[in-house]
C-alpha cells in the first residue's frame, strides 16, 4: 500500500524523497536503536560472512582470498560435511512430522472444550519455553544416560536399556525426542486454528451422521491445511538450525563416533574448534541456501494440498 | 546527530569506567587481565595468588577461566578482535602458533629486569622458546601419567600398577577384579588417547610427529594400536565403548570419575584435581610399558605456559606478574603442585616440606621418572589437535562401537592425518 502510494506520487513530484525524509524523520530517529543495531550487529556481520566465504581466514592472520575453493571442496572432498548433512536431514525428516502429528493430537485433545484449559495450554506450552536452553539438554543427558531416569522405569519391565545419549544407534533418537517434546508453540497455534473452523460445517456433518474420523480427515484437517503449512515451514527452519541440544548432549564433539554431528555442529567446530572461518561462512551460506531451496519449494508445492477457504 | 550520540555513547562509557574504579580501589593502576582454562580447584589456587599480589601492591588482576574445549575458540575470537588478555595460559600444542603470528609476545628483553630466572630448569625454559626466543614461561613440568584407584585394588587384592607393568599385565588385573566382584573395568578405553598413543609410538622408538611436521609413525603401528586395544575391550580388561562415549573431557565425566574403571589415562600434576572430586585415595604411576625392556616413552614436558599478549599495552606489568607467580614461596604454597611442580629450585625446594600427601606423590612420580624419561619431543604441527579431535577420537570409537575394523582404521587413520596435514588452511 505505502510503495503503490509512494511510485504515483514520486511520478507527479520530484521532491518526493527529500519531503519523504522530512516527514518520516521522527520514525527514523525512533527507529534508529534498532537501526544501528540491525546494520551493525546483523547485516554487518552477514555480509561480511558472505566475503569470508571466498577466504582462508584463521582469526589470527588476515583473511586470504581463495575463490569458490571452500564451496569446492564441500561438495567434492569433504566426508564430513556429506556425514553432517545426512545426520541434519534425518532429524529433520523425522522430528518435524512427529512433531506436528504430537503438537496437532495435543490441541485436538485441548480443543474439546475442557475445564482450566488456560492452565493446560500454559504447562503444555512450558517446554517449548525451556527446550532449547542448556539447562535441558543437560538434564536430556541424565535422563538417556546408562543409569538414567529412563533406565531406571525400565528396569522393573525386565529391560536393562542402553546408555541411549552414548550409543551412536539411539543418540539422534533422543535428540529427536527432545525436538518433539517442545510441541508448545505449534500447539498453540494449532489451536488457534481449529477456533477459527466454522462450527456450522461440524453441525451439517452431525446431521449427516458422520464419524468423527471422517469428520478429522474431511473438515478439520483440509480446513487446518493453511495453519499446519505455516508450522510445517517454521518447524523446518528451526530443525535445520538446531543446535544447542546435539551441543550440550555431545560436548560439542557430535558423539558418539559423528552421530549427532548435526551441520550447524559440523560448522562450529570448523570455524571455532579449527579457526577456519572462512569455510565455516561457506557452510553457513550454503545452509542458508538450502533451507530456502525448501521453504521454496513448500510454497511452490502448497498449492496442491493448502486450502484456503476464502 | 552523529555528535550527540558519540556524546552519549562517551557518556555512558565513562559511567560505565568510572563505577569501575570505584570498586577497583587502586585506580591508578591499570588492571591487568589473565585468561586460563582449568577446572575450579585451579581457578580457587589462581585468585589465591592474584588477591595476594595485589595485597603485595601489585595492580588488580581480572581473571577468567574456561574448560579447555571452551579455551581456545575465546583466545582466538579474544586476539582477533585485538582485544586478548594481558596474561595468557599458553599450551605447548599452540605456542608456536599463537608465537609466530606475533599474538604472543617474546619476552627476552624483560628476562633479568621484570622477569627473573635465575634459578629456573633449563629444559622447561627451552620447551617456552619458539625460534630461539622465549615466549611461554612454564608454570611446572608434568608429564602424562595414570590415575589409579587404590582401593579398587586393594578390594581385588592385585597390587597397583607400577614402573614395569605392562599392557598384557592388565589381563590378570582384570581376571582379579572379575573375581572379586569389584564391578568396574581395570582400565579406560585408552585407544583414543593421543598422549597414550605418543606414549606407546615412543616406546616402540616412534614419535608422533617430525620436527618438520609430518607424522613420525607408519601405518602398521596404528593398526597394532587398535588392534591390542580392540583385545583389550574384548577381553573385559578396558570399559566398552558405550561407556568410553560417555567421558567428553572435563574430569567429572573420566571413567574413574564415574565409576566405570579404575585406572585412566592422564597428567601426573590433575592428581590434586582427581583427588578433590573422588572419594577413594587417587594415586598416580607411569604407562603402561610394551615390554620391560622397552624405553619408558615419558617426558618432563611444560605443563603450560603464561604467555603476554603481542597487543597488550602492559607488558611489563603482566611480566611482573608472571615473575611473581613462578618465583614467589607465597604464590608457590597457594598453587602447589596443581600446574606441576615449580620449574625454580629454590621455590621447589621451599615448597615440598609443605605439601600433603598427593602432591607429594605428584612431586616425587615426576622427579623419579628417572630411566623412564626421553627427549621433549619438538612442538606439535597447527594441525595436531584437528587430527586429535575430529579424526583419532572418532576412529578410535568406530572401532570401540564396530563399525571399522581395527586394521580398517588403522588405515584410515594414517591416510586422514596425512590429509588433513597437507590441507592447505
Amino acid at each position: 500500500m505505502v510503495a503503490e502510494a509512494g511510485t504515483t506520487r514520486r511520478a507527479v513530484d520530484s521532491g518526493w524523497w527529500s519531503r519523504a525524509l522530512a516527514n518520516n524523520a521522527p520514525g527514523y530517529l525512533f527507529l534508529l536503536p534498532w537501526l544501528i543495531g540491525f546494520l551493525g550487529l546483523t547485516i554487518g556481520p552477514i555480509v561480511t560472512s558472505l566475503y569470508l566465504s571466498f577466504t582462508n581466514f584463521d582469526l589470527l592472520t588476515a583473511p586470504r582470498w581463495v575463490g569458490a575453493d571452500n564451496y569446492i571442496r564441500m561438495f567434492t572432498n569433504d566426508a564430513k560435511f556429506l556425514a553432517s548433512m545426512r545426520v541434519t536431514l534425518f532429524f529433520v525428516i523425522f522430528s518435524v512430522p512427529l512433531k506436528l502429528a504430537f503438537a496437532l493430537g495435543v490441541a485436538l485433545l485441548l480443543n474439546r472444550g475442557m475445564k482450566g484449559l488456560p492452565v493446560y495450554r500454559a504447562l503444555f506450552y512450558l517446554p517449548s519455553l525451556l527446550g532449547a536452553s542448556v539447562a535441558i539438554a543437560i538434564l536430556w543427558r541424565q535422563l538417556f544416560a546408562g543409569d538414567g531416569v529412563v533406565n531406571q522405569f525400565l528396569a522393573p519391565l525386565g529391560i536393562v536399556g542402553p546408555s541411549w545419549i552414548s550409543n551412536p544407534r539411539y543418540s539422534l533418537w533422543t535428540l529427536i525426542i527432545l525436538s518433539i517434546w517442545q510441541f508448545g508453540s505449534p500447539m498453540i497455534i494449532f489451536l488457534a486454528g481449529l477456533r477459527q473452523i466454522p462450527q456450522d460445517m461440524y453441525e451439517a456433518a452431525s446431521l449427516e451422521g458422520a464419524s468423527k474420523w471422517r469428520v478429522f480427515w474431511r473438515i478439520t484437517l483440509p480446513m487446518l491445511t493453511p495453519v499446519v503449512f505455516f508450522n510445517a515451514i517454521i518447524q523446518t527452519i528451526e530443525a535445520f538450525k538446531s543446535f544447542t541440544p546435539a551441543f550440550i548432549i555431545s560436548a560439542g564433539t557430535g558423539n558418539p563416533i559423528n552421530s549427532t554431528l548435526f551441520y550447524t555442529l559440523y560448522l562450529y567446530q570448523e570455524a571455532f574448534g579449527f579457526f577456519r572461518m572462512g569455510y565455516a561462512s561457506a557452510l553457513a551460506w550454503f545452509l542458508l541456501l538450502l533451507v530456502a531451496c525448501f521453504t521454496a519449494f513448500s510454497f511452490l508445492t502448497s498449492k496442491y494440498w493448502v486450502h484456503y477457504d476464502d | 546527530m552523529t555528535i550527540r550520540l558519540d556524546r552519549r555513547q562517551f557518556l555512558l562509557g565513562s559511567t560505565a569506567l568510572a563505577a569501575a574504579a570505584g570498586i577497583s580501589p587502586a585506580f591508578a593502576q591499570q588492571a591487568l587481565r589473565l585468561i586460563f582454562w582449568g577446572s575450579q580447584a585451579r581457578a580457587d589456587r589462581t585468585y589465591g595468588v592474584t588477591d595476594l599480589y595485589a595485597q603485595a601492591g601489585g595492580p588488580e588482576i581480572e581473571g577468567e577461566f574456561l574448560a579447555w574445549n571452551d579455551y581456545w575458540p575465546k583466545l582466538a575470537t579474544q586476539t582477533a578482535g585485538g582485544n586478548a588478555p594481558d596474561v595468557i595460559q599458553m599450551d605447548y600444542r599452540y605456542i608456536v602458533e599463537y608465537a609466530t603470528r606475533q599474538a604472543i609476545a617474546p619476552l627476552d628483553e624483560f628476562v633479568g629486569g621484570a622477569l627473573q630466572l635465575a634459578d629456573f630448569d633449563q629444559d622447561q625454559l627451552d620447551g617456552g622458546k619458539v625460534d630461539g626466543k622465549l615466549y611461554g614461561i612454564s608454570l611446572g613440568a608434568n608429564s602424562v601419567a595414570l590415575m589409579i584407584n587404590t582401593a579398587d585394588f586393594e578390594k581385588a587384592g592385585v597390587p597397583v600398577p607400577g614402573p614395569t607393568t605392562t599392557y598384557a599385565d592388565f589381563e590378570a588385573m582384570a581376571d582379579a577384579f572379575a573375581a572379586a566382584g569389584v564391578g568396574k573395568k581395570v582400565l579406560a578405553d585408552g585407544s583414543g588417547s593421543e598422549p597414550m598413543f605418543e606414549n606407546w609410538l615412543r616406546q616402540r622408538g616412534k614419535a608422533l610427529y617430525t620436527a618438520e611436521g609430518g607424522l613420525a609413525w607408519e601405518e602398521g603401528d596404528a593398526i597394532d594400536w587398535f588392534t591390542m586395544w580392540a583385545g583389550l575391550r574384548d577381553k573385559g580388561v578396558c570399559v566398552n565403548a558405550e561407556d568410553q562415549a560417555l567421558d567428553t573431557g572435563p574430569l567429572e565425566t573420566t571413567m574413574l570419575t564415574l565409576n566405570k574403571a579404575s585406572v585412566i589415562p592422564s597428567n601426573s600434576n590433575q592428581l590434586v584435581a582427581f583427588q578433590a572430586i573422588n572419594q577413594d585415595r587417587i594415586t598416580i604411576s607411569n604407562f603402561p610399558r610394551i615390554a620391560t625392556d622397552a624405553p619408558g616413552g615419558h617426558y618432563r614436558k611444560p605443563s603450560m605456559f603464561f604467555s603476554v599478549a603481542g597487543g597488550s599495552g602492559n607488558k611489563e606489568e603482566a611480566a611482573k606478574f608472571v615473575s611473581y607467580f613462578v618465583n614467589s614461596p607465597d604464590a608457590s604454597k597457594v598453587l602447589g603442585v596443581e600446574r606441576g611442580i615449580p620449574c625454580s629450585k629454590s621455590v621447589r625446594e621451599a615448597l615440598a616440606p609443605t605439601l600433603d600427601e598427593q602432591s607429594q606423590i605428584a612431586l616425587n612420580f615426576v622427579a623419579n621418572l628417572g630411566p623412564l624419561l626421553g627427549a621433549l619431543p619438538p612442538s606439535p604441527p597447527a594441525k595436531a589437535g584437528e587430527i586429535d579431535a575430529s579424526l583419532f577420537r572418532v576412529i578410535s570409537r568406530e572401532v570401540g562401537f564396530g563399525a571399522r575394523s581395527a586394521e580398517d582404521a588403522g588405515k584410515a587413520l594414517f591416510s586422514g592425518a596425512n590429509d588433513i596435514l597437507s590441507r592447505a588452511s
